[in-house]
């Protein structure tokens, strides 16, 4: 895999580290800042390009072209988001990844055609949301850019929906089963799989119906 | 939907406080933004349109203030050739303003925002270089 990583410093070193000794990796490294690029160049022995990763010029001598992945790491937003533009439309880069300070810039650096973007403030705040879950006992796991939950939901003998098959229960069609965990055994369930007292079912839904699969779970059986 | 009458400079520099006045003069609608409120002192004295001051990269600070849903004209003027890139796009791609112009120190910048009839690249640079050709050629008639 052909990786560009453009900018940052600790990031950038933690990024060439994870990849590096990969023999099927091909790390290309650009950084403005020449003191970055000594560091880089003395500690990781990679070559690196020195100059701005949203300059063609540079892009040019570092030979990004077709590369797989394209990262951008530096501090400012709009900086990552000129280098990860300029990689993807005239350097045929597969992905662009960049990195963001402000979350407000997630959605709308996605909206422009970036294809995946990361920030730290928004991952602590999605954090938070899926911490908050955990006190009722309910794991998370957010996929493909917060567009897919995986959520796990144990089941109590008071709930509605346990003792019956889930044939019986009418299950929304906006989330799916996927999997039950029972005593350390996964079953991939069908309609006829009878839901257990203690299951973990694990829920495959998108984020806005996160909450009504837990309360339709959730729901207590009428006495 | 709101009533796309006014004229939006973001950044202003020379060149934006110039336009700025000029639009004033005109009687337009018009909203000058800049990250510092010192740049205002640019405007002439009886300039009549609203001035912000804010960071025009945080797209909230755009949307808050109600700017970009109404512009009819944006005019993105600021040093920065990064931060004038994404103006453009988000201008361009989200809210579909229709017309933009834009400042390019960079005249390779040019490659990101061609193929949009609707945007329009101002180039510092191949102005001054045009001008010497002009001016050299006049000299050596």
């Amino acid at each position: 895999m052909k990786i560009v990583i453009a900018n940052g410093t600790t990031e950038a070193k933690f990024v060439i580290d994870m990849f590096k000794d990969d023999p099927n990796n091909e790390l290309v490294v650009i950084n403005s800042s020449k003191e970055v690029v000594d560091q880089i160049v003395a500690t990781k022995q990679i070559r690196v390009t020195h100059g701005d990763p949203w300059r063609d010029y540079i892009l040019d001598e570092a030979n990004i072209t077709f590369a797989d992945v394209f990262v951008a790491l530096s501090n400012s937003d709009t900086d990552n988001y000129a280098s990860c533009i300029l990689a993807k439309r005239a350097y045929s880069v597969k992905k662009v990844i960049c990195l963001v300070q402000n979350p407000s810039n997630v959605e709308i650096y996605r909206k422009l055609g970036i294809d995946s973007v990361v920030c730290s403030t928004y991952l602590l705040t999605e954090n938070i949301k899926s911490e908050s879950s955990m006190e009722r006992l309910v794991r998370t796991l957010t996929l493909e850019n917060n567009k897919i939950v995986v959520t796990e939901v144990p089941v109590l003998s008071n709930y509605r929906v346990c003792a019956l098959p889930i044939a019986k229960i009418n299950f929304p069609r906006y989330a799916s089963i996927a999997a039950i965990y029972r005593d350390n055994t996964v079953i991939i369930p069908n309609g006829q799989v009878v839901i257990n007292a203690k299951d973990v079912l694990l829920i495959i839904t998108s984020p806005d119906k996160q909450s009504d699969i837990i309360s339709f779970i959730k729901e207590k059986r009428k006495k | 939907m709101a009533i796309k009458n006014k004229i939006i400079i973001i950044g202003c520099g020379r060149l934006g406080s110039s336009i700025a006045n000029y639009f004033s003069g005109r009687g337009e609608n018009i909203v000058v933004i800049d990250s510092s409120e010192a740049s205002f002192t640019r405007l002439d004295n009886n300039f009549s349109g609203y001035t912000a001051v804010g960071d025009a990269s945080d797209l909230s600070f755009l949307e808050n203030q109600g700017y970009i849903e109404t512009a009819r004209k944006v005019i993105i003027t600021s040093g920065d050739d990064n931060l004038n890139l994404f103006l453009t796009h988000v201008a361009d791609k989200i809210y579909g303003v229709e017309e933009i112009y834009v400042r390019f120190d960079d005249p390779q910048k040019s490659l990101l925002i061609s193929g949009e009839p609707n945007v329009r690249g101002i180039y510092p640079f191949q102005l001054s270089f045009d001008n010497f050709l002009a001016l050299d050629e006049e000299d050596e008639k």
